[in-house]
């Protein structure tokens, strides 16, 4: 295509955004209204993801040992443990340092622990592992080794985990793509008036021999633009109201003293990610819109 | 350059546009399409332009098959055709000269050529005062001489005028008819199809009679009612 006719056609599509201004500016609040939508999903799905990550970061498994276990069978289940691929990684802690621990962690009250040794704790590995998922199976295998006493790990919470990550997924791709539909078809129905109102004129080009594309374009570059501008005062908003939320909801958790269960995230690099995913669905929505609509008017 | 093979065009409802039509009109030639109304001269019109497609038989365009040809070819056989209407069909928002050279702009052709040609356009149809006017403020018979010179522009070897004057009078049709012959001198083949009488019968030309979708007359030098 020859630089003059993309010029001739761009400048088209702008004039007749324009001269549509109403059903224009109509359709650009559509979008906007879509991807905002699709911008509370995606926020949540964000959220979610994240402290969803911080929570199976602090899943560990405990593995306890037997009072009266032998240095050998320790041993064999830590090389065991470390040979693990599934392993991000572990603590091996003796009876002391559990001891410690639970002093420390009882602050005043270790009182309590007046008159106990550390011989009367266990023996422990603290492991971490790269996917929680696989707590079960892992605690399974170790637990046929000899010298554990017990497995524990919160089994409840990990098998809830994985269930709402992956619904969550499967929510935020079919808001997308409902959304997708219901923009498309708004912005085919913007661009259907327009090619209505110019049928004299596509009419006259067909007939002066213009091809298809050549009479496409101007109308696709018009939805472009319709899902640029959507898209982008789209993004200008959700990133707004993200903040709002971000600084209010920290601020009561921290009032609260519930910061580390209930944390937004702040979006931080990830805006400008978030401003090119909704460019690019915005810029494809109003191109297939067009498409969409100016099919039927080209059989001349 | 033009021909009908056996050709007959049914439309969808099974209204019949054109019965087992045959002729061929050669190049330069300029000739009246006649008939009363719904004897399908439009059809016939519709055919060369590949607005309609043949149901049977073969059309032949400057060497396009109309009956037998591939959609991405259709931009390529209007190119060489001009083509005229009764309600002119303008672009009301655009000047007379945009009009025109918008003809030109969309089929790609060099800027230089386009400030060169339209202008020339305008001359041969005597509207060159009226470049930077709008449709609007123009009579019926400007109007149709602007449609003209947008159909001439691209320099087509066929012009197609589908009751060019059916919106004029008589006096403004008369110019309309002589444009078209000024622009037959030129070379151009011309197909005006039309319900002029007086008009017919005074030039003197060749003339093809439709009556119920077939081709009664095709006489040379003919008159509206020929008789033989
Ligand atoms: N799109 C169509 N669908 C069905 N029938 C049609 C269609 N177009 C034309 N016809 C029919 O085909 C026949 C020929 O029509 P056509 O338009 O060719 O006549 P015409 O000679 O141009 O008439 P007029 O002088 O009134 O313009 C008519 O009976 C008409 O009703
Ligand atoms: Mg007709």
């Amino acid at each position: 295509m020859k630089i003059r006719t993309i010029k001739y056609m761009i400048s088209e599509g702008f004039t007749n955004t324009y001269k549509n201004l109403l059903m224009s500016l109509a359709s650009v609040s559509m979008v906007i209204a879509s991807l905002l939508i699709f911008g509370i999903f995606l926020m949540i799905t964000i959220n979610l993801i994240f402290n969803l990550n911080q929570i199976q970061k602090d899943v560990e498994i405990d593995v306890f040992l037997k009072r009266d276990v032998a240095i050998m069978e320790a041993d064999a289940i830590e090389l065991k443990i470390k040979n693990d691929e599934r392993v991000l990684r572990y603590e091996r802690l003796s009876k002391e340092q559990t001891f410690y621990e639970l002093v420390a962690m009882l602050e005043e009250d270790s009182r309590l622990l007046e008159g106990l040794t550390p011989d009367f704790l266990y023996e422990q590995f603290r492991i971490h592992l790269k996917d929680p998922a696989d707590s079960e199976v892992f605690s399974n295998e170790l637990s046929t080794m000899a010298g554990i006493d017990d497995i524990v790990f919160p089994q409840e919470l990990v098998n809830k985990m994985s269930l709402i990550l992956r619904w969550t997924n499967v929510g935020t791709v079919v808001v997308l793509v409902v959304l997708l539909i219901i923009s498309v078809s708004i912005i085919a129905n913007t661009i259907k008036l327009t090619v209505y109102a110019r049928r004299k004129e596509i009419g006259i080009m067909k007939y002066v021999g213009a091809n298809d594309w050549f009479i496409r374009w101007p109308f696709i570059i018009e939805g472009m633009i319709i899902g640029l501008f959507g898209a982008v005062s789209s993004f200008v908003i959700t990133s707004y109201l993200y903040n709002e939320v971000e600084a209010y909801v920290n601020q009561e958790a921290a009032a609260y003293g519930i910061s580390n269960v209930l944390r937004i995230v702040p979006l931080g690099t990830m805006y400008a990610q978030i401003l090119f995913v909704y460019v690019i669905i915005g810029l494809v929505m109003g191109a297939v819109g067009s498409i969409i609509s100016v099919r039927k008017h080209l059989n001349v | 350059m033009i021909e009908f093979n056996e050709v007959t065009k049914r439309y969808s409802n099974g209204t019949i546009g054109l019965q087992d039509a045959t002729f061929r009109i050669e190049k330069g030639e300029f000739v009246f399409i006649i008939g009363p109304s719904g004897s399908g001269k439009s059809t016939l019109l519709k055919l060369i332009l590949h607005e309609e497609v043949p149901t049977e038989g073969e059309v032949y365009v400057n060497g396009f098959g109309i009956h037998d040809m591939d959609r991405s070819e259709i931009p390529y056989l209007r190119r060489g055709l001009g083509v005229v209407f009764q309600d002119f069909r303008l672009l009301p928002n655009k000047s007379v000269y945009d009009n025109v050279s918008f003809a030109m702009q969309i089929v790609e052709a060099q800027p230089r050529d386009i400030r060169r040609q339209v202008p020339i356009a305008l001359a041969l149809v005597g509207l060159s005062k009226k470049a930077r006017v709008y449709p609007h403020q123009l009579s019926g018979g400007e109007q149709q001489r602007v449609a003209l010179a947008r159909a001439i522009v691209n320099n087509p070897s066929v012009l197609v005028a589908d009751e060019p004057t059916g919106n004029l009078d008589p006096a403004t049709s008369w110019e309309i008819m002589k444009l078209l012959d000024d622009i037959n001198q030129r070379g151009t083949t011309v197909l005006v199809a039309t319900h002029e009488k007086s008009i017919v019968d005074d030039m003197k030309k060749r003339v093809l009679c439709l009556e119920y979708g077939h081709i009664s007359h095709d006489v040379q030098k003919g008159n509206y009612t020929n008789e033989d």
